[in-house]
């Protein structure tokens, strides 16, 4: 089966990780753009990053047979440093743009303060200039509330909910966020948000339809198999194959492909050549043999 | 105020480059470029115009384009040297916005190139520099250029330095220099570099020679094309070298250094050229020159 990851944050995982992604069946994958664990004190920095994620990164996947896109966006979490979110918001518009970034996101609430508030509205206001979709990212504390709130914030900016996908959800949350229209996106990530045994449970009570799985694979203690592990198990419990396919793969790109920056095509028949450089470097380090494979061949050396 | 130093016609390059682009674009993406660029006339705004510039492939594609004989010729009239050629929709279209970028003050034109420049992914550098010799302002882009000149970037670094006017206009020798350097480093080909014999200097000449010896130390090839460029300062102190090429190098460099006695009065080199007179012969009769040994060594 082919897996979408429509949210792990690659930058921080290993060429390991990446080999059993492409193993696993992982064709291709979302980057969010998100804060790094600590807070960055500099817009360059975010500068660097986003430019990574376009560049660099989007290189790094393609040499293990992975698509990579990206979307960008202010966190919540920096938001509250408004000084810097100035600069940011006016690095924004250089970068939304650009090829293979598919969404603006992941934006949202974290503690719901008025400066966050302010950031998520302008950036709504930004993806409906464009003509892009959103990706929310919803609070883990007070969870409930922060997703009707960042729903009914969409609604009130004129966003359509087709464009939107609200990310993190639970058991609360998901009846609110389909019946509203929205698309509803599941974290697979161990301890703080959903488990793989609850997922089965949820896609068993509300069906395939407008529901995404993801990992949120990051720095921390994470699984970058969230998804093809996720769908073994529906598999196993007897959740049919074109529903796993659905939660798994279509409907991730069905909503981010209205972006207009990615389809099929783009990872069907992509050869992997290892040889191949980005601004120098390599994937390599020195002894080590490049794969090059073909749309039909591996060569293992 | 200074006045502005245009490398060519905005308008009429506007105009050639639409009309180029017209035959292509979808209507659909047409009608978008049309709504983008009349937003920019309406009303500046830099936000328009970044996200414009960078969505192009969303809009209008990627889609190859063939050039024919006339519209090159046109591109030639256009700002000498000047040459689409390669250039895919999204690389034209690219081209095409930054044309409206607002250019009555300098420091900030110069100052929004690098910025762009900055943000860019690997092909919207290759379409920024590759635009140098249409942009107005040119000596407030040189360094600019000379930091795109540092990229490993091959796509990037071929706009710069193959087919491009601009760097023989307006670099100085020490950038210019790192240029040839540079193409000779990551392998490029060096005739296509625009009009690179008058910018052929001693101290080009001698760290060619230098990383000859480079080369030659460990036990690899040197590209025939460096010849080019020592050819006009050719005397008793490359005369080893000279010899060197002559006697060990593959076909092509014996060609090129023969060529390169050939296109100088110094006496050694002319002894040399006289012990291969089947190799003169050719060079007499064209044969031999520059732009073959280049497409040959390139092939
Ligand atoms: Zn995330």
């Amino acid at each position: 089966m082919k897996f979408i990851d429509p949210h792990i944050h690659v930058t921080s995982r290993t060429t390991d990780d990446y080999e059993a992604m492409q193993a696993a069946g992982i064709v291709a994958i979302i980057e969010p753009a998100f804060w790094l664990g600590q807070p960055r004190t500099k817009v360059g920095s975010f500068q660097d990053y986003f430019n990574s994620l376009v560049g660099f990164e989007r290189f790094r996947a393609s040499q293990f047979g992975i698509k990579h896109y990206c979307t960008i966006g202010l966190n919540s979490k920096e938001a509250n440093n408004e000084r810097l979110a100035e600069q940011v918001m006016e690095l924004l518009p250089l970068y939304v743009g650009k090829e293979g970034v598919v969404a603006v996101g992941e934006i949202g609430y974290d503690d719901q303060t008025p400066a966050e508030d302010k950031y998520y509205r302008m950036q709504l206001e930004l993806a409906k200039e464009v003509d892009m979709p959103v990706m929310i990212h919803t609070p883990h504390r007070d969870k409930k509330r922060g997703t009707t709130r960042s729903m009914d914030v969409c609604i009130e900016h004129g966003l359509k909910p087709e464009m939107v996908v609200v990310d993190h959800n639970n058991e609360e949350t998901v009846q609110e966020v389909l019946d509203r229209g929205f698309w509803a996106a599941f974290t697979i990530y161990p301890h703080t948000k959903m488990g793989s045994e609850r997922m089965v449970d949820i896609v068993k009570q509300y069906g395939p339809e407008r529901i995404i799985v993801d990992s949120a694979a990051d720095w921390g203690v994470s699984d970058p198999l969230a998804v093809p592990k996720t769908a073994k198990l529906m598999l196993d419990k007897g959740i049919p194959e074109e529903h796993v396919h659905q939660v798994c793969y279509q409907n991730a790109l069905a909503a981010y492909s209205q972006s207009g920056q990615m389809k099929e095509s783009d990872w069907e028949d992509v050869a992997i050549d290892q040889r191949e450089k980005y601004s120098g470097n390599s994937v390599l380090r020195g002894g080590q043999t490049p794969k090059v494979k073909g749309s039909s061949d591996i060569v293992e050396n | 105020m200074q006045a502005t130093t245009y490398q060519t016609d905005l308008k009429q390059a506007k105009d050639f480059l639409y009309a180029i682009i017209r035959e292509s674009a979808t209507a659909e993406g047409l009608k978008w470029l049309d709504q983008q660029t009349h937003k920019l006339e309406q009303e500046w705004n830099y936000r328009t115009f970044y996200f414009s510039f960078s969505s192009v492939p969303r809009f209008l594609g990627k889609a190859t384009i063939t050039y024919s004989k006339a519209t090159l010729s046109q591109a030639r009239e256009l700002r000498s040297g000047f040459s689409p050629e390669g250039w895919d929709l999204t690389q034209l279209v690219r081209t095409y916005i930054l044309l409206y970028l607002p250019h009555n003050n300098e420091a900030e034109y110069a100052q929004t190139i690098d910025r762009m420049c900055e943000t860019a992914d690997m092909y919207e550098q290759q379409a920024i520099y590759a635009a140098l010799p249409l942009l107005p302002h040119p000596k407030a882009l040189t360094g600019r250029t000379a930091e795109g000149i540092r990229t490993n970037m091959t796509n990037v670094f071929d706009a710069i330095a193959l087919q491009n006017p601009y760097p023989a206009d307006y670099l100085d020798q020490e950038a210019w220099n790192q240029l040839l350097l540079k193409a000779v480093f990551m392998g490029r080909p060096l005739y296509k570099i625009d009009r690179a014999d008058e910018r052929a200097n001693p101290e080009l000449a001698r760290m060619l020679v230098d990383f000859a010896h480079e080369r030659w130390a460990a036990h690899r090839q040197i590209s025939p094309e460096i010849w080019r460029f020592v050819a006009p300062y050719l005397g008793e102190q490359y005369l080893s070298e000279l010899e060197k090429s002559i006697k060990d190098g593959q076909p092509l460099e014996v060609e090129a250094a023969l060529l390169a006695c050939a296109q100088n009065t110094y006496s050694g080199g002319r002894t040399l050229l006289e012990q291969h007179p089947d190799f003169r012969q050719r060079i007499q009769k064209g044969d031999i020159n520059w732009n073959s040994i280049g497409e040959r060594y390139n092939a």
